[in-house]
């Protein structure tokens, strides 16, 4: 709103006005007397690790209802109002440092195909010659169980539909990488076998039945749950085997507020930027299944205090296939109940088609309903929106699209292969999805906004810098680059303009009458001028502090 | 007046963002004169804060909507004790119907529901049905009903088709107590399906009720409408295979069913016996990535006398209402053998709703050669269905035929 906007808005309000003016004074005074400020930057800005000070062992389970989940995020979410708010657990150079949500990995650091392979993996996988089953499944109706294998290891098993084999386990596991790498805290997950005469029951297994009353879990239990698992000519069945977490379970997390059992949890989630970038790699993997009974939170002790440790655990809704079979038509598309389609549909009859009526799928029953070539990263839909879903701003996409855009097609191909999908076509042709998907959500977002990054200042005053959209090849070099150069006083805030420079490369030399004592800091306003690309002649704003041998970057704000 | 108010208006709130302002600079002139008190890091100021929460950490605590949803949840899905909603009417033309039922479980799978429907126009129905989904190692599934009805008021057009006029319409009325077994087996767990039944029920036919139409005994005579009065005991045995592959019989987008049913009706007094056979061929062709299904509906009604003994006039075969000939009323056209074939284009508006065209076409006739599609009556129309993944609890529907307009209000799929 500009200030002629404000003021005469105010003028309607006077006896508001009256009464904030008066606040106003006596806040002021009371600041002045009592309260001192923050610098803009600390001295251990930026921060790379989001610390968690405070105990959380008093943090209890809970349950968030299925139902109620999926109500309030199908039809009070949609109606919320994104609030255009910076994300709030960024550093100082608009990264997210690592926390008990998110570690960086690819984007921040090379990451190999031998590390991404790996992903979460440290322990062993499922020895498979003897299964006990120890519970039944009690989250979503897919065929599962839990099951400890030969050595004792519990593991939290699942199948194939019998119209897609291979591709739940499969998805399962490749998505569970992928995640990984993007920064989440995943389980570990192995394709495994069972054969159904390996198959144990443990004595104290019991299945809740319709009477809502408990009893022993038996082999017929354990068929029925089989029957609707794909079954391979040897007979065994290929299952997808997810390591028990350590930890005291606390249930799943929502996509918006804070726990309110947990301390160190002072971030509304909706804020957190690694949460709202799910919408990218959402869109990018096909994670159409983002209620938070996929997510898991446990409760860990590190240092002497419990700490509330958040993961992703069921990310294998991705892809075309789930458990029970393919993913619907219009999934990823739509939500499950959206307006705007529905009255289309309902007063054309049916006849405005909509996108996923004219997709072009492949067929590979191991990938399902997963393609590139009419996928828009702007336009994807999980099955039920969540607010940090909505809250996602340009500065965030940008965020996640350059963590997608760092998965080379060689770390894509070799995550792929970890799905262990027996028929090479659909291999590939997962991976060739996946690398179409990855550049058009580069192509979408890298240039939406102004894509300067790696700014550094070295010791003789030499700026350089990086174009992401350039690089990436997504949008043509601007026609010049322009820094503003301001002396910037850390305490106040106060930025004193010095000079303007301009060049045709990314790069150009500070002026001579910055501030180059150790300790001060220079101001940036970095930007670009291109025909094609309005939005980059907003700046960003680049912040160096002087060390004894140079600059330091300690602040990068892309969007206000 | 109004400039001179505003511009009172604008002098006033320069003064208050003069203050504001000024008071923001003394805040900021404060800010850089003295030290930062939080500490000297961004971790220490972070500390602050998760400190000042852990003043104020609490149990999470579900709203009242969460709770709300949990119960329902509890009552009608996952929990034990399962009082339901019953929609089922006492019998076709009953009009809007209200029920309830409570089901309780006396095994693992297996229920005793008890339950009882009402309508406006006074139809009742209380039975109690045991239910025993599981048998044969999830192969076949038993269904035992014991219960009484009441019918108030019965359309009745007279035989035929074409002879027959909606202004004819006659009402009756009857009572009926009865007891029922129905297994159903698939023997392969999967697409072909095996079921007997037997059923051991009194008809007691009786005046209709209501001053609209005129009771059925005052228009026929037993001598022009056999079973007129009747008190009849039969006892019904029945035996279907079929081929069914729909993903449910509740709602389906996929699939078809191919079956063919008999009943054999023995009459206690050897007076009204009588065989029927029924073929029912249902399929459903998805078209445009489900978006859109076209359900083909075919249905023949075919009855075989015994000998010295007549088929009651409520016991033959019938089209009208809301599941067969939708824009005709219920019961409208009566005779030996019928004859239905029903379309629908279904447009999937979302997951939870469709809305659809159809067309519906049949008729009845005293002889089986007369079954063609010669003299069909016919109607069309327009409706919206609200639907699970298995279910269609609520069908609304406007229906159109040569007799007028009809609403349907219906809480199971058409076919």
């Amino acid at each position: 709103m500009n200030p002629r906007t404000l003021f005469s808005r105010l003028a309607g309000h006077r006896r508001l006005v009256t009464t904030v003016a008066a606040s106003g004074l006596i806040a002021a005074a009371a600041l002045a007397v009592v309260h001192t400020a923050d610098p803009k930057f600390f001295s251990d800005d930026p921060i790379a690790r989001e610390p968690e000070t405070a105990d959380a062992s008093g943090a209890k389970p809970w349950d968030i209802d299925l139902f109620y989940d999926l109500s309030y995020n199908l039809f009070v979410t949609p109606k919320h109002v994104p609030s255009n708010t910076r994300a709030q657990n960024l550093n100082t150079i608009d990264e997210v440092p690592d926390s008990s949500w998110f570690t960086n990995r690819v984007g921040s650091r090379a990451l190999t195909a031998d590390e991404i392979v790996r992903g979460p993996v440290v322990n062993p996988a499922p020895v498979s010659s003897r299964w006990t089953i120890t519970r039944e499944k009690t989250s979503g109706d897919a065929p599962g169980f839990t099951a400890q294998d030969a050595s004792g290891q519990t593991w939290f098993v699942s199948f194939d539909a019998p119209a897609n084999p291979q591709g739940a386990t499969g998805a399962v596991v490749v998505a569970t990488k992928i995640y990984w790498a993007l920064g989440y805290n995943q389980i570990e997950y192995f394709v495994t076998q069972m054969h159904p005469e390996a198959i144990g029951i443990a004595p104290d297994a019991t299945r809740r039945r319709p009477s809502g009353e408990r009893t022993p879990m038996t082999q017929a239990d354990v068929r029925e749950v089989l029957d609707r698992a794909d079954r391979g000519p040897d007979g065994s069945y290929r299952a997808a085997a997810g390591r028990l977490l350590s930890g005291n379970v606390l249930g799943g997390f929502k996509y918006h507020g804070t726990r309110p059992d947990d301390p160190n949890d002072i971030v509304a989630h909706e804020h957190r930027r690694e949460l709202r970038a799910l919408r990218v790699f959402g869109a990018w993997t096909n994670l159409t299944d983002m209620k938070a009974g996929n997510t898991l939170d446990t409760l860990i002790t590190e240092g002497g205090r419990g700490v509330v440790r958040h993961y992703l655990q069921d990310v294998g809704s991705t892809f075309g296939v789930g458990a029970n079979g393919p993913h619907e038509w219009n999934e990823g598309h739509e939500y499950v109940y959206q307006g705007g389609p529905t009255r289309r549909r309902l007063f054309s009859f049916g006849l405005a088609l909509s996108p996923w009526q004219t997709a072009d799928y492949e067929k590979h029953d191991a990938v399902g309903r997963f393609e590139g070539d009419s996928f828009d990263p702007e336009k994807w839909k999980p099955r039920t929106p969540t607010v940090a879903y909505l809250e996602m701003r340009d500065d965030d996409a940008f965020w996640a699209a350059r963590r997608v855009m760092a998965f080379s097609d060689e770390l894509i191909r070799a995550v792929v292969k970890t799905g262990q999908y027996s028929d090479p076509k659909a291999e590939q042709y997962l991976a060739d999805v996946l690398i179409k998907r990855r550049d058009k959500i580069g192509r979408t977002y890298l240039p939406k906004i102004n894509p300067i990054v790696n700014p550094a200042l070295d010791a003789a005053g030499q700026l350089t810098f990086g174009n992401a959209a350039v690089q990436a090849g997504f949008a043509k070099a601007p026609a010049s680059y322009k820094a503003t150069w301001f002396n910037f006083d850390n305490a106040t805030g106060e930025a004193t303009r010095v000079s303007q420079t301009d060049s045709a490369l990314e790069r150009m030399q500070a002026p001579a009458q910055l501030r180059t004592t150790p300790g001060s800091y220079v101001k940036v306003e970095l930007s670009a001028t291109s025909a094609e690309h309005k939005s980059w002649s907003q700046p960003v704003q680049v912040y160096f502090q002087r060390q004894a041998n140079g600059w330091r970057l300690v602040g990068l704000e892309r969007l206000p | 007046m109004r400039r001179t108010r505003t511009k009172g208006g604008r002098g006033l709130v320069c003064l208050a963002m003069t203050f504001l302002l000024l008071g923001w600079q003394a805040s900021g002139r404060a800010q850089a004169q003295q030290a930062p008190a939080t500490g000297d890091t961004r971790a220490a100021l972070i500390a602050r804060q998760q400190q000042e929460k852990s003043k104020q950490v609490k149990p999470y605590e579900p709203n009242k909507a969460e709770v709300w949803v949990k119960k329902l949840e509890q009552q009608f899905i996952t929990g034990s004790m399962r009082w339901h909603p019953f929609f089922q009417s006492a019998y076709r033309g009953g009009g809007f119907t209200v029920g309830a039922g409570y089901a309780a479980p006396v095994s693992a799978y297996n229920t005793l529901d008890f339950r009882g429907s009402y309508t406006i126009t006074g139809y009742k129905r209380a039975e109690v049905a045991f239910t025993a989904p599981r048998l044969f190692n999830r192969r076949g599934a038993l269904t035992v009903i014991g219960g009484w009805r009441e019918a108030t008021q019965v359309g009745f057009f007279g035989i035929g088709t074409d002879n027959t006029s909606a202004d004819d319409r006659t009402n009756y009325s009857f009572k009926q107590p009865y007891g029922s077994a129905l297994l159903e087996v698939r023997p392969a767990r999967n697409w072909f399906v095996l079921a007997g039944g037997a059923e051991y029920s009194q008809w007691d036919q009786n005046p209709g009720k209501g001053t609209t139409w005129p009771s059925v005994e005052e228009v026929y005579t037993p001598a022009t409408l056999p079973g007129l009065g009747a008190k009849v005991t039969y006892m019904h045995l029945q035996g279907t295979a079929a081929i069914d592959w729909r993903t449910s019989p509740g709602y389906s987008r996929r699939g078809g069913l191919y079956a063919a049913t008999f009943h054999d009706y023995k009459d206690a007094d050897d007076t009204y016996g009588f065989q029927q056979v029924d073929y029912d061929v249902i399929q459903h062709l998805p078209l445009g990535r489900d978006a859109w299904v076209l359900s083909l509906h075919g249905r023949v009604e075919t009855t075989y006398g015994k000998d010295g003994e007549v088929i009651p006039f409520f016991m033959l075969p019938s089209l009208g209402g809301g599941s067969d000939l939708r824009g005709y009323s219920s019961w409208r056209f009566r005779d030996r053998h019928s004859l239905l074939l029903q379309a629908e284009w279904r447009v999937l508006v979302n997951s939870f709703f469709d809305t659809a065209l159809f067309y519906d076409a049949g008729k009845v006739a005293a002889s089986r050669s007369d079954l063609d599609f010669d003299g069909l009556k016919s109607d069309y129309g327009i409706g919206i269905r609200l639907h699970g993944p298995a279910a269609t609890p609520l069908r609304i529907e406007f229906a159109k035929s040569n007799e007028g307009l009809a609403l349907v209000f219906s809480a199971n799929s058409a076919f």
